[in-house]
């Protein structure tokens, strides 16, 4: 196990170094010229030279992208141009948020679909099977974006602003300012229609992935002995099918998360969510491009932590894995 | 890697990011054998009559005949211009001279949905077929010459893609590529598409490759001096083409889900160029008063996910039962 553990943190250590390898592209490839930006209308030939050997920007690319990667380790991700604060800190104030926002959304998807996966495939080609399989395929074909501006309609502005439509109130303890609203009810207010909006889709998937697996697995032997043992429906089908079904579903779900890091950035948009989402979207919008860099690659490190994880978690499961490779 | 499910993490990681469709047919295509044909009839015949006996595939194909038609006759069907507006006539409530009321700009919003289906289809389409054309060649030269320097340099650059959500890739394109109106604006979109689907194809034929060719047909080839290019696209991409078909329909589906996103984040085909996405996005901000202007776009994206995904699933069980 910790020689698996080991040799799977090694292979991060490339990936991230070509992730930021792609986001310096991205910053270079950025049409305009930052030195002409930072001087302005002030800008001569000669400052200009200053400015670029100042930045370093005269040498050669290997060497920049060295010197930035360094200063992105030292924890100096740059400052933004509208506001002059830090990166990193702004970026890492916003993580938190979306985080709850994925955690919960996947709360969402597992709450509805394993009840509709084991009801699908017990009643397998009954109406209950097809409502589930139907509903579930419009879930995977409805965006996260438009089920959350019916989700709006709906529970928004219909039913008298039961639910608010935008904004945030934070977690008590996680405020990230001085003063903030904060409360537990208004958090799980402001929180439950992007988690939902979120949760559906990754649902429908689930679920469809979960009724399959079990019609498989009820197919085998040892199901089949189980039942001739005489054991309950019941017990049979939680027991000894759902248990080994949630095998292929779990792998799925670490991906899903995956999903949902890169999915939130359009809902939080939707629902004005303070995420890192929203942030990097503004920073997009305003070319506050030392901010997009920030966002960039604090989600891509998320991504690839997540990812991390799931495969710990997988190979905790599944013990197959830890040994293979 | 070798796990349970018989896939490595990567191969779980890329079948996450797709739609369930494509994620069977990524699991299932590592589970394929050739199956000899049952009758003299041929697979492709086979295909076809189980195709036409499936209700959701029906359904699907109609629905996407539909899209083409209202997207090819977009000029006629639709009443009005949907770039012209008018500012006498705001914020209309559906009636008989705007059916789905006007926008802020008095833009009909019948018309601009119609002429929507033209880019949703467009960048849907060709994204995944650009995609197809880069990425399947790619998964068979990796494929074929498995282990080889080849391989690894191929899939590595496929990892580094997948590093990154896709959402968050499209986006960091976008804003390398600048997004702009017209076709230009159309052209980046797919591009930015396009090459976050390139790996799905290099990963799902390259799996595919690895086993055929270690089969006795393509021995056979070798032995009669048949040269690799040949071998690849005449004896071994006939026999993976059906995976690559199911991840085509079902992909555009997903690449509509993408636009419709970008759109929607700005990051789209910039307007006045009509986008379901952006429609949507504009008009969301006067949500209470005027729901139906984000409501009909968003439906148009609904239905036609909708249509491509009842015909994806249709196409995966006739073309390969087993997955079902």
């Amino acid at each position: 196990m910790r020689v698996y553990i080991l040799r799977r943190l090694l292979q991060v250590v490339p990936t991230v170094l070509m992730i930021t390898l792609v986001v310096f592209v991205m910053m270079r490839s950025i049409p305009g010229d930052p030195v002409v930006a930072l001087l302005g209308d002030a800008y001569t030939e000669e400052d200009a030279v200053k400015l670029r050997e100042a930045y370093g920007l005269n040498k050669p690319i290997i060497v920049q992208y060295g010197i930035w990667l360094g200063k992105l380790l030292q924890g100096d991700w740059g400052a933004s141009i509208l506001t002059g604060r830090p990166v990193l800190q702004d970026v890492l104030i916003r993580l938190p948020v979306t985080l709850e926002l994925i955690v919960l959304s996947m709360a969402v998807a597992i709450a509805i679909a394993v009840p509709a996966g084991v009801i699908a495939a017990l009643r397998q080609n009954t109406w209950g099977d097809y409502t589930a399989m139907t509903l579930a395929l419009a879930g995977v074909s409805i965006p996260e974006f438009f089920l959350g501006v019916l989700l709006l309609l709906g529970f928004s502005f219909n039913l008298a602003g039961a639910l608010p439509s935008s904004g945030w109130v934070y977690l008590p303890g996680t405020c990230p300012t001085v003063v903030c609203a904060a409360s537990l009810s208004g958090n799980l207010q402001h929180v439950l229609m992007p988690a939902i909006a979120l949760g559906v889709g990754r649902a429908a998937i689930l679920a469809r992935l979960l009724r399959a697996s079990m019609l498989e697995i009820v197919r085998i032997e040892y199901v089949t002995t189980a039942r001739a043992k005489g054991l309950g429906e019941r017990r049979v089908v939680l027991k000894h099918a759902l248990k080994n079904a949630l095998i292929p579903t779990v792998t799925v779900m670490g991906l899903q998360v995956g999903f949902l890091i890169g999915a939130a950035i359009v809902v939080e948009t939707l629902f004005a969510v303070p995420g890192l989402g929203t942030f990097g979207i503004d920073a997009i919008l305003a070319r506050d491009y030392q901010q997009v860099q920030g966002f960039v690659l604090l989600t891509a490190l998320t991504f690839v932590v997540v990812n991390l994880v799931v495969d710990f978690t997988y190979s905790f499961l599944d013990p197959r894995i830890r040994y293979g490779a | 890697m070798a796990n349970g499910d018989g896939f490595s993490a990567v191969e779980r990681r890329v079948a996450g990011q797709t739609a369930l469709g494509e994620l069977s047919v990524a699991v299932g295509d590592l589970i394929r054998e050739p199956r000899l044909a049952e009758r003299s009839e041929s697979p492709l015949a086979q295909g076809v009559r189980r195709l036409r006996r499936s209700k959701t595939a029906v359904l699907g194909a109609a629905i996407v005949l539909l899209l083409l038609l209202v997207a090819g006759f977009a000029d006629v069907l639709a009443p009005q211009s949907p770039t012209d507006s008018d500012q006498t006539s705001t914020f209309q409530q559906p009636s008989r001279a705007h059916p789905l009321g006007t926008d802020q700009l008095g833009r009909d919003m019948l018309s601009r949905v119609i002429h929507g289906t033209r880019v949703a289809l467009v960048v849907g389409v060709a994204s995944v077929l650009l995609a197809l054309f880069v990425g399947v060649p790619l998964g068979l030269i990796a494929g074929y010459y498995g282990g080889q320097l080849v391989d690894t340099a191929v899939m590595r650059v496929m990892d580094l893609i997948l590093s990154f959500p896709v959402y968050l890739l499209a986006i960091i394109l976008m804003v390398i590529f600048t997004p702009t109106a017209g076709v230009l604006g159309t052209v980046k979109v797919v591009g930015a598409i396009a090459i976050v689907r390139i790996p799905i194809y290099a990963r799902i034929v390259r799996g595919s490759v690895l086993s055929i060719k270690e089969k006795e047909y393509i021995e056979a080839c070798r032995a009669l001096g048949q040269r690799d290019p040949r071998i690849m696209f005449g004896h071994v991409l006939p026999n993976c083409l059906a995976p690559i078909i199911v991840t085509t329909t079902l992909g555009i589906a997903t690449s509509i889900i993408v636009e419709a996103s970008l759109s929607f984040l700005g990051l789209g085909t910039q307007p006045p160029t009509p986008s379901w996405g952006w429609d949507l996005k504009a008009n969301v901000a006067f949500i209470q008063a005027t729901p139906w202007l984000s409501l009909f776009p968003g439906l148009a994206i609904f239905f036609t996910v909708l249509g491509f995904n009842l015909f994806g699933d249709g196409l995966r069980d006739a073309l390969d039962p087993r997955l079902k």
